[in-house]
């Protein structure tokens, strides 16, 4: 053997490598609560260049849009040579161009796009004819789908065993690899080591891999796995949150690893050449070059294009002050998409405020619906819950049972109708009366119901004095702690469509792809408590006698808002909750007629609802698509001003949380910041990489387990969002900018925060993120320079 | 009159091919003009469906020709048979046409797409209302080719390519041998007139080559409705839009089965072939079944789905049940539309079965006692619907039927279940069991007269009629009994063979170097790529 002088690497080594492989693949969360993921959250430690590096080597991705994108924007004018002036001179690399004509000049050149490197799937199809890399990926996902399904299949795959001694299982069985021409597959799983980390050991050793090459090696065989080693992080990601670990994606590398070793040993003598090139380069550390370093620079300059313009925005005239207690106060979720219906409900009557916060409201609950065993867990997926809630109480409890009867009835028939023989007696019986179905459907008349479930509640109720202190940080968090209307709406949002995989990523991403009612209904409660207010009063947040909450939901598909006033004793509030129904319809009938101009097909306002119930719709809303800054600071600071539904919108007022050592500060920063931050990224992703980081087409979606979609007929599980998501099919919605985060704070109270958390000052050292420090005048004033160093912002006028 | 019905049924798929033509112009993004026609043509097409209809109770049945000599290629039949399948298509054709308009939205090729859906569906009406052998083999024909149009929408996908060229041999192997079988059939007959053959296949009239006709003619079936082994493109082609598996599964589909049924007079002149149809229907209705339920994708388990239910269906002709082949027909295609189409629900389904807690798991005691009550429940209703009329082959098929009735009483028996779900479950199964023998009534009912009765069975018919109870009932019993063995390690490589089709599929790909990098036949290219 020629490879007898080579060290092969350590068990550790090997570990280490596999661990940190993982570590490079983003989280995928099933559909059924699915919330946007940053799919460079394994790079954020690196900028755009370097990740565009990287995952140009293992995967063939682009990190930016294609060159004549960003020539189309110098041509017309939206970049101009001011924004690539600075975006060059922002540039760290030392391998920038020398000014701005040399820029100029590498833009316009066209890039050679280079494939990623090949695996030994690639060499041998390459050699034998034969297309390894897709019978590769159509085995590993029959497995796969079979070993996720959350119950899709009725007789489902042998349950309890790790992911390596499933698939073990199933490939000694499964003859497909063999009757395609691999041959002795079966037996080469068989005779594997029980372990994933022997099995890796053994491939390594028969791949002739040293150590410097499996850290590239190792990551390229998971991101080519796709959504399948995304959902495997993802349980990592559960696990490591309970404070536990996982190892499925690591079995998942010594899947695929074995295919490798298989195909290696069966072509060996063809490829063994090519392979020692491949693995050479592996070992060579990723470095940037030239064309990366100006994708980044031109996309650099589209980012500070869009700053200029929100700048400008920002910089109109603020509307007048007014102190006079407001009539009604509307809290909605800092979603881009509430941004259009508050500028719309503040527009119907200068005495209405809004407010912009977390849709969850601060409550971090595991919750089970009305008849349900389901924890639902209601909360940003970067917490763990912190109470436990349900919609079932004592008095309710026949009715719990009846509706369970009902859904277990429901679902014996679902298995009568799938089950082998019986579906045969089915169709006979039942099938005509689809055509009664299918004329529902084809006409619409089948509406998503509004989440109605009886009002919700602590279970446990945590003490008074935990409700209390949970009250009092829910309001400072809210920058709300005096000037209270008589009535306060607290309005989470999720979206109403029909037969949509996709409807929980256009829920609230807050409440964990859930609507955000549950949490708003139990934050009404909280707060209309008298002891609650009792204790509030104590700790200096007087809320008034007369003040009401009520929790409600904005639909963001037909901008319909849906009042809980059921939960309350409204007796003394009758006519406020009316007069705020008319508002709330008016500013509905508003923002319906704004987001039409935006949305295919809809010639106006009115359509906006039919949308909803329409089972062939693939748009029925833009969800976030164009979101592009965040802004934390007093609603002054924004309000009469269009931000077209591309800003989230945070309440916050320094001059409070500055007593309290700039804890809110903090919270948003680390919160809701990286919360947005991962929306906008997923976004970007998937308009930049969508072969890689997007859902592929709704026209092909074959759903699988009841956790993910297929394109096709199988192959990869697919994260991300789907084209018709960010693309109307003439242009992209979505402009991939990374977000601009507005904070109205003192830069050395933010700077501070940075400083003390390593992972959030990464994210705008490395600019996944823009950062800028607000004046007391509104403004855009500083701009963040990474190193915890700030600079004047631009002044407006060199546009 | 008839001219004026026929003129008026024909103008459902002239107004479709109109559309088409409109299309040539307006292939592309947000095709307005295209949009316009195609809406249209759906609107003519159930119009003249109803038409047909309204011939058929005031004038028909009858085959109306253009004239004699050549011109007699341009004959159309409306009976029983051929108005239910035109109704049947331009519902779900219309259907799918107006679902196609939103749902492709922005697509840059979208108006090529509404043309081809509008040219595949003018092919389906005209392959049903058919009456003579050159219209049907032209109409059948051009079925495949239009849909292989459809099915390369996505042309650049290796999978859509990979599945469209299996797709594409198999058809043509089909259409060789409904041409070997229409040219026995014209030659041996002396005419090309189906109702003229029919009748005379009827009064027994077995000219040479007949038995090989209806050889053929079952061969032809079996490609065309993906029957085992040659079934495994049907479970590839999801590489193209959701409209058109909709289409595909509810419309092309059943071409087999109803050409078996437009033949049936012939059919039944070749016990042998028909014998050979129950047991390769059985078969592919079993496995399929089974293969069904270790499918963790939707559309892939609806797709297994499909292939069980047309092998069902074809056992039914092989066993003279025509009507309820033409009743299983028109069901399962309602229903197959409205799963595919609806097929984005499948989250919300899966997330749903988990939040009223766990599944009551039926004993095999309680699988037994729900057995013995639905046979119970068979007999009673049975006698209801007087089963002296009945042929022992649809007592036979009704027993299967009930047996899977059985598992709906099983789920209400387990020891865990609540009375009220018991209750629910006995409700159910006496629903199901009725509407059941309701529209076996009705289907029966309706045909008679234009599709020929059951024949006693022989002996040979006999130990088939056994074998297929016989096989049934023990998946049926299997398949109650489903949680308590289905975990055990001696399943997991059943499961793993089953869920694969037996592997015919596999062998087939490897046959045809499916899986070759190489560029592969011209055949992946659409008509006008």
């Amino acid at each position: 053997m020629t490879t007898m002088d080579i060290q092969r690497p350590d068990l550790a080594a090997m570990e280490a490598a596999a661990d940190a492989a993982a570590r490079q693949i983003p989280p995928l969360w099933p559909l059924t609560s699915s919330v946007a993921v940053n799919p460079y959250l394994g790079q954020v430690g690196k900028t755009l260049a370097e990740t565009g590096s990287l995952l140009g080597r293992i995967g063939g991705v682009s990190v930016t849009m294609p060159r004549a994108w960003y020539q189309e924007r110098m041509a017309s004018g939206l970049i101009t040579d001011a924004d690539l002036s600075a975006a060059l001179a922002s540039c760290r690399d030392a391998s920038r161009p020398a000014d701005l004509e040399a820029l100029k000049h590498l833009a316009s050149e066209p890039v050679a796009q280079s494939g990623p490197l090949a695996t030994v799937a690639d060499l041998a199809a390459k050699a034998g004819g034969t297309d390894w890399p897709a019978l590769v990926a159509e085995r590993v996902g029959i497995w796969a789908a079979g070993y996720f399904d959350a119950g899709q299949a009725l007789w489902a795959a042998p349950r309890g065993n790790s992911a390596w001694a499933s698939f073990r299982s199933f490939a000694t069985h499964d003859l497909t690899l063999e009757i395609a021409g691999l041959k002795g597959f079966a037996r080469l799983v068989a005779e594997a080591p029980d372990t994933p980390e022997a099995a890796i050991a053994r491939a390594v050793d028969s791949l002739d891999l040293n150590e410097a090459e499996l850290p590239g090696y190792f990551h390229q065989l998971l991101f080519e796995l796709g959504g399948w080693a995304q959902f495997a992080r993802y349980q990592l990601w559960r696990a490591e949150l309970n404070g536990t670990s996982d190892r499925t994606i690591v079995d998942l590398l010594a899947i695929r690893l074995i295919l490798e070793e298989a195909l290696y040993i069966q072509y060996r003598s063809a490829i063994a050449g090519e392979w020692a090139d491949v693995r050479a380069i592996h070992a060579t550390p990723v470095q940037t070059e030239l064309p990366g370093i100006v994708d980044a620079i031109l996309q650099e300059a589209a980012e500070r294009a869009a700053q200029r313009d929100l700048a400008a925005v920002l910089a109109d005239a603020a509307p007048r002050k007014d102190v006079s207690r407001p009539s009604l106060q509307a809290a909605f979720c800092i979603d881009v998409r509430s941004e259009v219906f508050r500028r719309a409900l503040e527009s119907v009557d200068p005495s209405i405020r809004t407010l912009g916060f977390a849709g969850f409201f601060g409550m971090t609950v595991s919750h089970k619906g009305f008849a349900s065993d389901v924890e639902e867990l209601r909360l940003p997926v970067l917490l763990n819950p912190g109470a436990h809630s349900c919609s079932s109480d004592a008095s309710s409890g026949s009715d719990d049972l009846v509706s369970r009867y009902a859904a277990r009835s429901k679902r014996a028939w679902g298995r009568f109708k799938l089950a082998a023989v019986s579906s045969f007696a089915f169709v006979e019986a039942m099938g005509p009366v689809y055509a009664g179905r299918i004329i529902r459907d084809a006409f619409g008349l089948r509406k998503a119901g509004v989440p109605n479930d009886p009002a919700p509640r602590f279970d446990p109720e945590p003490d008074l004095e935990t409700r209390i202190t949970m009250a009092e940080t829910v309001l400072r968090a809210m920058s709300l702690t005096e000037g209270f209307a008589r009535l306060i709406l607290l309005a989470g949002h999720g979206a109403s469509v029909v037969n949509n995989p996709f409807a929980s990523g256009l829920h609230c991403g807050a409440c964990g792809g859930h609507s955000g009612e549950v949490n708003a209904r139990l934050l009404a409660r909280l707060l209309n408590e008298r002891e609650v207010r009792k204790g509030l009063a104590a700790r200096g947040i007087a809320v008034p006698e007369d003040t009401l909450f009520v929790a409600a939901l904005h639909d963001t598909t037909t901008d319909a808002v849906t009042l809980y006033d059921q939960d309350v004793d409204a007796g003394a509030h009758r006519s406020d909750i009316a007069q705020a129904r008319k508002w709330l319809a008016a500013a509905g009938r508003m923002a319906n007629g704004e987001r039409a101009l935006r949305l295919p097909h809809a010639a106006d306002g009115s359509a906006i609802a039919r949308r909803s119930r329409d089972w062939a719709e693939v748009r029925p809303e833009w969800a976030l698509a164009g979101c592009k800054a965040f802004i934390a600071a007093p609603r002054e600071d924004t309000s009469g001003r269009d931000l077209k539904g591309r800003a989230f919108l945070h309440d916050y007022d320094w001059h409070q949380d500055s007593k309290n050592g700039f804890s809110v500060l903090e919270l948003i920063l680390t919160a809701p910041v990286v919360v947005a931050s991962w929306i906008s990224l997923q976004y970007y992703g998937s308009t930049v990489a969508p072969a890689s980081f997007g859902a592929g087409s709704k026209l092909l979606h074959n759903v699988v387990g009841g956790i993910g979609v297929l394109e096709g007929n199988g192959g990869t599980l697919r994260g991300g969002l789907p084209v018709q998501s960010v693309h109307d099919g003439e242009a992209h919605v979505h402009e991939p900018l990374r977000l601009s985060v507005c904070i109205r704070a003192p830069r050395e109270a933010i700077a501070d925060v940075l400083a003390k958390h390593e992972q959030v000052r990464t994210l705008f050292d490395n600019r996944w993120l823009h950062l800028f420090a607000m004046s007391e005048e509104g403004g855009l004033a500083w701009r963040y320079d990474g190193d915890l160093n700030w600079v004047p912002f631009e002044s407006v006028a060199e546009a | 009159m008839q001219i004026a019905f026929t003129l008026l049924t024909l103008t459902g798929p002239l107004a479709l091919i109109a559309a088409f033509a409109v299309s040539r112009f307006d292939p592309g993004l947000r095709p307005e003009r295209t949009h316009l026609a195609a809406a249209v043509a759906g609107i003519v097409s159930l119009v003249a469906a109803i038409s047909g209809l309204a011939g058929l109770l005031l004038a028909g049945p009858f085959t109306w020709a253009a004239g004699a000599g050549a011109l007699q290629i341009l004959s159309l039949r409306l009976d029983v048979l051929s108005v239910t399948m035109f109704l049947l298509v331009s519902f779900i054709g219309a259907v799918v046409v107006h679902y196609s308009r939103n749902y492709l939205d922005g697509d840059p090729q979208q108006g090529r797409f509404t043309g081809w859906l509008c040219l595949t569906l003018a092919a389906v009406m005209l392959l049903v209302l058919a009456g003579n052998l050159v219209l049907l083999v032209a109409a059948w024909i051009g079925t495949s080719l239009f849909l292989h149009n459809l099915l390369l929408h996505f042309s650049q996908r290796p999978g859509a390519a990979r599945a469209a060229r299996k797709k594409f041999i198999v058809a043509r192997l089909g259409d060789a041998a409904l041409l070997v079988a229409v040219l026995l059939l014209g030659a041996g007959y002396g005419t090309i007139d189906i109702a003229q053959i029919l009748s005379a296949a009827h009064d027994g009239l077995m000219p040479a080559g007949s038995l090989w006709a209806a050889g053929f003619l079952a061969l032809a079936a079996i490609l065309k409705s993906a029957q085992f082994p040659t079934h495994g493109w049907l479970t590839e082609v999801m590489e193209t839009p959701t409209p058109v598996s909709a289409l595909l599964h509810a419309g092309v589909i059943n071409a087999g089965g109803f050409l078996l049924i437009r033949f049936a007079d012939v059919m039944l002149l070749a016990p042998g072939v028909l014998a050979g149809l129950v047991m390769i229907g059985g078969f592919t209705a079993l496995l399929g079944g089974l293969a069904m339920l270790a499918q963790p994708a939707v559309k892939t388990s609806l797709a297994w789905s499909t292939i069980a239910q047309m092998g069902f269906m074809i056992m039914q002709c092989g066993l003279a049940l025509f009507s309820l082949a033409l009743l299983h027909i028109v069901a399962h295609s309602l229903y197959k539309a409205h799963a595919f189409l609806n097929s984005g629900t499948a989250v919300d389904a899966v997330a749903s079965l988990k939040r009223p807690g766990p599944i009551a798991i039926p004993s095999g005691k309680a699988v037994v006692r729900s057995f013995a009550i639905a046979l119970a429940i068979y007999a009673l209703i049975g006698f209801a619907f007087s089963y002296d009329t009945k042929s022992p082959q649809a007592i036979a098929l009704g027993a299967i039927l009930v047996f899977g009735v059985a598992y709906l009483l099983a789920q209400g028996l387990a020891d865990a279940a609540p009375r009220a779900l018991t209750r629910r479950m006995a409700v159910y199964a006496l629903v199901t069991s009725l509407s059941y023998f309701l529209l076996h009534t009705v289907a029966s009912w309706m045909t008679s007269g234009t599709l020929p009765l059951t024949p006693d069975p022989g002996p040979l018919e006999w130990v088939l009629i056994v074998l297929a109870v016989a096989s049934f009932g023990l998946v049926a019993f299997a398949q109650a009994l489903f949680p308590l063995w289905s975990d055990h390690p001696a399943a997991a490589g059943l499961r793993v063979h089953l869920s694969n089709g037996l592997y015919a599929n596999a062998v087939f790909d490897r046959m045809i170097g499916n899986w070759s990098t190489r560029p592969l036949l011209s055949a992946n290219q659409g008509t006008d790529q």
